[in-house]
């Protein structure tokens, strides 16, 4: 049986320090194409632990196909991808066979995608959203599974007095909150958002922006965020790499990059958009 | 020379009324079932004289494996009588010229729909049970490539999620017969529709059982000696039906399967399902060992469990 | 009663002979009538049969009362006890004495259009006077100066020619290698061959009903009949020992095209073909042939959807399956939904579960 109470936690940062440690996911050299379009051309993506790591551009950017590859849901055409994770610190995990490497999306990483119709089942009940991610990796007890949906929801700060309503009854928001909960169930090392809190209200946007920087602070989540909205990233990304027809075009801080952006692209985005 | 020189003497029908060829590809499907247990192994099922549905799957399979020296029972519901295991008795004795019996400890191929009967099988033994639907994954999705795909990966996570929802919806599993278990330690299968009170009787058997779906054309197997074990949570166990208290009206036992049999009044009166070993009983006054004994306990010490009902 | 009594085999045998005094006397004589009168019936139940055999296939109607699904499952089952003795070479449309040969494309065609012995423009009226016995014998055919052509060029090869339609690779295939839907375990993405080997013994009624919903509008298809042809092909063989080909009979066979547009580069062709004439069955079916290499969501789109429901004999045996006792699931069934009733509705607890949940299936029925 699975015992995930004792799953080691991200490495903790008190003041700003030299980081010694190796990224946390390093993703090199990635060319994805689909048909005549090349989605992906030579990106590279760094993360170190307990940073967050935003990923803007506009829609064709091709930032949702890297959060995919990130996710192990596709894999390019070429680029390597590793985590440093116990057992896995230096395995190319796209050279892994579909199996392995499903064994390891579900163990490590979590992912809330913008359409919560992609990310959850919305008809059964959302404790049951969060619970198949533990049945997946092999939880067998029925009273274990109650408590870590419970435990799940509540850091998502999700209501639990609903947490047998399906998530087709739910708002929107509550329904980003379900996936979070089922994003965090197996405590991943990794987090991938891709635009969480689009479509949503602008208040129930700052609720859930909200629930995403306290958890990221009091866990220290190393968090991949795509989107395309600048206010976002502000809120929660230390740095951010800018996308556009499928390339990097620049990246660096965040304040930096918003502040100060050197690549007339990157200008024109922060110009329109703040 | 003509075609009618080269070609046999025509015969109505094959030995065992498939051809040659379909029966040898039916053995050979048969032994990669047996090498990989639980796995649902696709053959091109043959038509018979016999609807689609009405064991088309099961004839195959007994019509594959008899021959003259073999004793053949055949059941449905548990009733050797029943019009439908009749009519399958007569057309796999008419067609191969083997042994009947309704004494399950004597049958070297007993076929049965929906049931596996009171009595111990053994070695040397192989049960075929008649299926209708294959694919245990049919309430996560209806289609069989997807399925298939989701069985090569052990992807199961929908199917336990279905167990789940069932516990906080009901506080109990819902599954009536066909109760999805895993075999070996690897594949789910659905047992076929055999009540609940039969699934254990997979477990660490000394028989072959063979499982076939004509229409659906799919087969699969439970080695001797392989685990099975229904699909539960560590803490809900895998509940039998519970027939407490009910007595044969014909023989007075209680602690085997009952068939229910609404009287006019409203009130309900019960009777040995397994008509074989009802007549046995009547007979001669004893039976050969049974999977419950006389207290309803189960041959395997500790396999089943009190019920629970969860907590949400 | 029904079951679980001595003598279910009685039983059965006092069924069958109220049945057979039902139908009355099977003689020679009726048989032959049969298969003399009802040539469409005949080639239905000879196509889906997958086995032609005028007076297997018009014994089986006879016997079976007329039940076209029965005696599709009698022939199915006595093609399965045959031994397979060689495969006939592939009949190519070249060589079928083309009786019927029609394309609602064109107004005319090279070779012309050869209607053939059809009703499609006769008036649907009841002939009543055959009932009064008043009837005179029509059937004398005058024969014309010219004969028909037995051959006919295919329209689709103009089509092909005005670059309208793709070009066809010819395979080089021994037959024995071709996949067999009879012989082979079918998983999909299916091959050709089984597709369309399905298609050709479907169920004509299934295949009428996905086609017609594909011809409605739910599909993408608004299909032209582009060429339909009724023959009679020989079925040719080679000889063991002396390798000469000869003839081993001939039977009826019916092929139909449909077209559509859709891509850039001119127009898809679906195509269909059966043992005997069946024209409904090759129009729709032709239809589903382009259909399923369409993207879901509708069931016509899909293989797999198609080629399971509309085989014959495995729905109408299933359909009737549930006429078979099933008391035992029943009971299984009564006990899980006493539990459930005890465990929400008794006096101690009187919760009710959400509604807000939907209903939860069993994992099997």
């Amino acid at each position: 049986m699975l015992d995930i109470s004792n799953r080691p936690s991200s490495p903790h940062f008190d003041a700003p320090q030299l980081v010694t440690t190796p990224p946390l996911l390093r993703a090199t050299g990635l060319h994805k194409r689909y048909g005549r379009i090349e989605a992906v051309v030579d990106v590279n993506v760094e993360a170190y632990a307990g940073e967050v790591v935003g990923i803007v551009g506009e829609s064709g950017s091709g930032k949702s196909t890297v959060l995919r590859l990130l996710n192990l849901e596709d894999t390019p055409d070429s680029g390597t991808y590793t985590l440093d994770l116990p057992g896995m610190a230096d395995q190319d995990l796209y050279a892994l066979d579909r199996f392995a490497r499903r064994t390891i999306q579900i163990m490590n990483i979590g992912v809330v995608y913008q359409n919560p119709h992609l990310g959850l089942r919305m008809r059964f009940t959302s404790s049951g959203n969060v619970a198949e991610r533990l049945l997946i990796a092999g939880e067998r007890s029925f009273a274990t599974l109650r408590q870590a949906a419970r435990e799940s929801l509540a850091t998502s700060e999700f209501p639990l007095d609903r947490m047998d309503d399906p998530p087709r009854v739910l708002s929107g928001g509550m329904q980003q909150r379900v996936q979070l909960a089922k994003a965090l169930a197996l405590k991943p090392a990794l987090l991938l958002l891709d635009e969480p809190t689009t479509g949503l209200d602008v208040s129930v946007q700052a609720l859930v922006l909200d629930t995403l920087k306290q958890l990221q602070r009091e866990r220290h989540m190393t968090i991949v965020l795509v989107s395309h909205d600048l206010g976002v990233i502000r809120t929660l990304a230390d740095r951010v790499m800018v996308m556009r027809h499928g390339r990097v075009v620049e990246q660096g801080l965040t304040d930096q990059i918003l502040e100060d952006p050197q690549n007339a692209y990157t200008q024109q985005l922060v110009h329109a958009k703040l | 020379m003509t075609l009618q020189e080269l070609a046999q003497p025509r015969q109505d029908y094959s030995y065992a009324f498939m051809d040659a060829y379909a029966k040898r590809e039916l053995r050979r499907r048969i032994l990669k079932a047996i090498a990989i247990p639980g796995y649902q192994v696709p053959y091109a099922s043959r038509e018979l004289p016999i609807a689609r549905g009405w064991g088309t799957g099961g004839l195959q399979v007994s019509l594959s494996l008899v021959g003259p020296e073999s004793v053949v029972k055949v059941i449905d519901q548990g009733a050797d009588d029943s019009v439908n295991a009749a009519n399958l008795r007569r057309f796999i004795v008419r067609m191969s010229g083997a042994q009947t019996t309704t004494d399950t400890t004597k049958a070297t191929i007993l076929q049965s729909r929906h049931r596996i009967p009171e009595e111990i099988m053994g070695e040397g033994q192989a049960l075929v049970l008649q299926v209708p639907d294959p694919e245990p994954l049919r309430g996560v999705t209806a289609d069989m490539s997807k399925a298939a795909q989701l069985h090569a990966d052990m992807d199961y996570g929908q199917m336990w999620l279905l167990l789940y929802e069932q516990l906080v919806r009901y506080r109990q599993y819902i599954q009536g017969a066909s109760y999805p278990s895993l075999v070996n330690r690897r594949y789910v299968i659905s047992p076929s529709p055999i009540p609940r009170w039969d699934t254990p009787k997979l477990h660490q058997a000394a028989h072959l059982t063979l499982l076939s779906a004509g229409r659906e054309k799919r087969l699969y197997a439970v080695p001797p000696y392989t685990d099975v074990q229904p699909l539960e949570f560590s803490d809900v166990p895998f509940q039998i039906e519970n027939q407490q208290g009910w007595v044969c009206q014909t023989t007075g036992i209680e602690n085997k399967f009952m068939n229910e049999l609404p009287q006019a009044d409203g009130t309900s009166q019960y009777e040995l399902s397994d008509s074989g070993y009802a007549e046995k009983l009547a007979s001669t006054g004893t039976t050969d060992a049974t999977y419950y004994d006389d207290q309803g306990h189960f041959y395997h010490a500790g396999y089943l469990k009190p019920p629970v009902l969860p907590t949400l | 009663m029904y079951v679980a009594t001595r003598g279910g085999e009685e039983a059965i045998q006092h069924a069958e002979q109220l049945y057979k005094a039902m139908i009355g006397k099977l003689t020679r004589e009726n048989i032959q009538v049969i298969q003399q009168q009802l040539p469409y019936l005949l080639d239905k139940v000879m196509g889906e049969g997958s086995l032609y055999a005028p007076e297997l296939a018009a014994l089986a109607l006879a016997q079976t009362g007329g039940d076209v699904y029965e005696a599709v499952l009698l022939l199915r089952a006595y093609r399965s006890t045959q031994p397979r003795i060689a495969y006939a070479a592939p009949i190519s449309p070249d060589n079928v004495l083309t009786v019927r040969r029609i394309s609602a494309s064109f107004k005319d065609i090279p070779g012309g259009q050869i209607l053939g012995p059809t009703l499609d423009y006769s008036h649907r009226l009841l002939r009543l006077d055959v009932l009064d016995g008043l009837s005179e014998d029509d059937t004398a055919a005058v024969e014309a100066d010219t004969p028909a052509s037995p051959t006919y060029p295919a329209v689709a090869d103009w089509l092909r020619s005005q670059n309208l339609l793709s070009p066809v690779e010819m395979q080089q295939i021994d037959p024995v290698a071709i996949p067999d839907v009879t012989t082979d375990a079918v998983l999909f993405p299916a091959p050709r061959a089984h597709r369309l080997q399905a298609l050709a013994r479907a169920d004509t009624g299934g295949v009428l009903a996905l086609g017609y919903a594909s011809m409605r509008g739910y599909g993408l298809i608004h299909p032209t009949v582009n060429e339909l042809r009724l023959g009679h092909a020989e079925v040719e063989m080679t000889h063991p020992l002396t390798g000469v080909p000869f003839s081993a009979g001939r039977v009826r066979v019916s092929q139909g095209e449909v077209i559509t547009s859709g891509e850039k580069n001119g127009y898809q062709l679906g195509f269909a073909a059966t043992l005997g004439w069946n024209e409904i069955k090759l129009i729709a079916a032709s239809t589903l042939d382009l259909e399923m290499n369409n993207r879901e969501p509708h069931p016509a789109h899909s293989e797999e959807f198609v080629m399971y429901h509309t085989e014959s004999v495995e729905a109408s045996g299933f359909c009737i399956h549930f006429k078979l006792p099933h008391y035992v699931t029943f009971a299984s069934s009564m006990d899980s939904v006493r539990k459930v009733i005890s465990t929400f509705y008794s006096s101690e607890a009187p919760a009710t579960p959400s509604s807000d949940l939907e209903t939860i299936r069993q994992v099997q029925p």
